[in-house]
């Protein structure tokens, strides 16, 4: 079976740092895959990689078979991608924003309006989205971005820290919904910093640092493997 | 194509915010504020300000002076309270400046065949601003000469009876031709100076408000999407990016020409209200249209094409500039110092002769594809049709190699990873 995402000893420098130190891990379609690690160990640089916006210095990106660098435009076709800290056009209204968006993806007005009409109920926005984006809280824009990256239905989803700034309702609304649409068979690549989450959306975890791979595991087995039933502790023992 | 006005729609949306059209706004109103009460001013001081004149002579001629200042422009106050010393002292006169003595014996004196002279007095205050010192140098200046030719007139009607004194004094007028290209028109030198003028520096400046606006424009919507991070996820769309960068282009272009329309207008208007001469600039030179026509210094409607072209070009090529220096940028604060260059680039060719620059420079001002759409007009004009269409080549090849390192600069990782700093900005 085709994989939906396969990185074979992916490898980035930056001028002379080397941000990612040959990769290799292989996500199944519908998992939600999450990167963890401390910061500054390349999980935004892999994912930025995954999503066609930068050029591996060597190694390979492969998004259900197709190599992200020479297939880079069908490779588009099939992901979305939410940077960490990401803005959005603080003078069009959120419900313009998703219009234009869906059409971007989409290219097609009836289809972008239907995909923009379910991203403006999965933002919770409600009568907000009317009003223009530079009057909406972090969270609430984050809400939008998140509800962009998920409307146009990709096959990967590439989510780099969905939830930060997010209150705790609306993160575990976030949750759920990104649960049940990968039981639907979207697949998710996800990295973030908080343990609670990652335990209860991921299939499996990749703990990254200094842009190796230490650990590729299911929550389960890993707190088998530490003999403990924290996954923070794991964390801490793994990257230590 | 759909998907390119959807993003032209964004864009423009993006640029045009309150805050802008409020801005143009302001820009109208201030100028025709400014340019109102400057005008009203000088009409003011042009009125309460005239000459004094103190006739101490009291003879035939006196008086025909007199009345000869008194049918001219500025207004002519008589004051027969006694000498110069006490006319400056005057309290009444005190807003006066320009004062005109006929001096005692005069007549006498051109009578008996011995030069006189007639006196003038400009009073000076420390804090004179404006246009009042050089409006009050040119009425002494045209006073001086009506009496002058009053006086001759009354010197020749008595010396030479039976001959028109008009004649005697101009007898061979000049007549003034103006030669371009080996065509010959009568015209005063000054008109064709004043036209050509008119067309070489009113124009630069309208072309150097769209091109600096527009270039900014450009420029901060790009680094604001870098800043936002909006062009990452655009980037990693299937969309096309080489509409991404058409759509930027258009759109800041679109914008631009009518904050410039707005500009112009301003500037007219300001224009109209400081010199009092009407909205029209070129009315003045109007009356001289057929002459310089016939010299073939009125621009033709493939001229006008001509020059069109090259303005187009001029302008694309500073809005690709822009967008690479956009791309480079760090954030949206850097932007006014990656201005600069842009901005002297754009100034240089306006302020250095062509004709009289060495080589060396000559062929680095040629290098800055503005100089082109600064030479367009002139060029038109004079003939030199074949210099304004290489012009217009060597704009587009800018413009081609400019939007393909955009769109490379768009495809790679410079993108994300290139951080354009100038030293000292941080
Ligand atoms: N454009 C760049 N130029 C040079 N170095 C960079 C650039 N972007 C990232 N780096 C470096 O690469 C390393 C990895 O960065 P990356 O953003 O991938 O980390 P991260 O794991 O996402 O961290 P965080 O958890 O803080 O988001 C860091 O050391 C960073 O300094
Ligand atoms: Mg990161």
């Amino acid at each position: 079976m085709i994989k939906a995402l396969e990185l074979t000893d992916l490898v980035k420098k930056y001028k002379n740092f080397e941000a990612v130190a040959g990769l290799s891990l292989t996500v199944a379609e519908g998992e939600i895959f999450a990167l963890v690690g401390p910061n500054g160990v390349g999980k935004s640089t892999t994912l930025k990689m995954i999503a066609t916006i930068l050029t591996p210095t060597s190694g390979s990106v492969k998004v259900f078979g197709l190599d992200a660098s020479r297939d880079a435009h069908a490779v588009r076709e099939l992901i979305s991608y939410l940077p960490e800290e990401a803005g959005a056009y603080k003078n069009l209204t959120g419900r313009e924003y998703l219009e234009f968006m869906a059409m971007v993806f989409l290219k097609d007005k009836a289809r972008a309006l239907a995909a923009a009409g379910e991203g403006g109920l999965l933002s919770g926005l409600g009568p907000r989205l009317g009003d223009k984006i530079k009057t909406y809280s972090k969270g609430m824009a984050r809400k939008l971005l998140l509800a962009r990256a998920v409307m146009i239905k990709p096959r990967l989803a590439i989510l780099d820290e969905p939830t930060t700034g997010l209150d705790i309702v609306n993160g575990y609304e976030i949750r759920k919904t990104i649960k049940a649409l990968a039981a639907g068979g979207m697949t998710f690549v996800i990295s973030s910093h908080n343990m609670g989450e990652i335990e209860y959306l991921s299939d499996r975890i990749a703990v990254i640092n200094n842009g190796r791979l230490l650990a590729c595991d299911t929550p389960a087995a890993l707190k088998t493997r530490f003999a403990t039933d924290d996954l923070e502790e794991v964390f801490i023992k793994l990257t230590q | 194509m759909n998907i390119f006005f959807v993003l032209l729609k964004k864009e423009i949306k993006e640029l045009l915010t309150r805050q802008l059209l409020f801005t143009i706004v302001a820009t109208l109103l201030v100028f025709q504020l400014i340019g109102g009460l400057v005008g009203s001013h000088n009409k003011a001081s042009a009125a309460r300000s005239g000459i004094v004149l103190l006739d101490l002579d009291r003879t035939a001629l006196s008086g025909r002076v007199t009345k000869a200042l008194g049918g001219g422009k500025a207004k002519l106050t008589l004051y027969a309270g006694g000498g110069i010393e006490t006319a400056l002292a005057a309290p009444e006169l005190g807003a006066e400046n320009s004062f005109m003595v006929i001096p005692a014996g005069l007549e006498g004196e051109l009578k008996a065949g011995r030069p006189a002279s007639v006196e003038f007095y400009s009073r000076f205050k420390k804090n004179a601003s404006g246009l009042g010192p050089a409006m009050s140098a040119s009425r002494i200046r045209r006073a001086a000469q009506a009496a002058s030719a009053e006086i001759s007139a009354w010197l020749l009607e008595r010396n030479a009876p039976g001959l028109a004194p008009a004649f005697l004094m101009d007898p061979a007028p000049a007549r003034e031709f103006a030669v371009v290209d080996g065509r010959t028109a009568e015209v005063s030198l000054a008109q064709v100076i004043g036209f050509i003028q008119s067309q070489t520096f009113f124009f630069p400046v309208a072309v150097f408000f769209i091109v600096i606006l527009s270039a900014q424009m450009i420029m901060t919507a790009v680094a604001s999407e870098k800043e936002n991070k909006t062009l990452e996820t655009l980037l990693s769309s299937p969309l096309d990016r080489r509409l991404l960068v058409m759509s930027k282009l258009a759109a800041a272009s679109l914008i631009a020409a009518l904050l410039s329309g707005a500009y112009m207008l301003g500037m007219r208007s300001f224009m109209a209200g400081v010199t009092g001469l009407g909205a029209d600039p070129s009315v003045a030179v109007a009356a001289a249209g057929p002459a310089l026509a016939k010299l073939g210094l009125m621009l033709t409607t493939s001229g006008y094409l001509l020059v069109g072209l090259s303005v187009l070009f001029c302008i694309l090529c500073a809005l690709s500039i822009a967008f690479i220096l956009g791309i480079m940028a760090e954030d949206v604060k850097s932007i006014q110092a990656m201005m600069t260059p842009l901005m002297l680039a754009y100034l240089m060719p306006i302020f250095i002769d062509l004709s009289t620059a060495h080589t060396g420079l000559k062929v680095l001002l040629y290098a800055i594809p503005f100089t082109h759409a600064f030479m367009a007009p002139q060029n038109v004009m004079m003939g030199n049709y074949s210099q304004v269409l290489w012009g217009i080549a060597y704009q587009a090849a800018v413009f081609a190699a400019c939007v393909t390192i955009a769109a490379r600069l768009f495809s790679g990782d410079a993108l994300l990873t290139m951080r354009f700093r100038f030293p000292g900005s941080r």
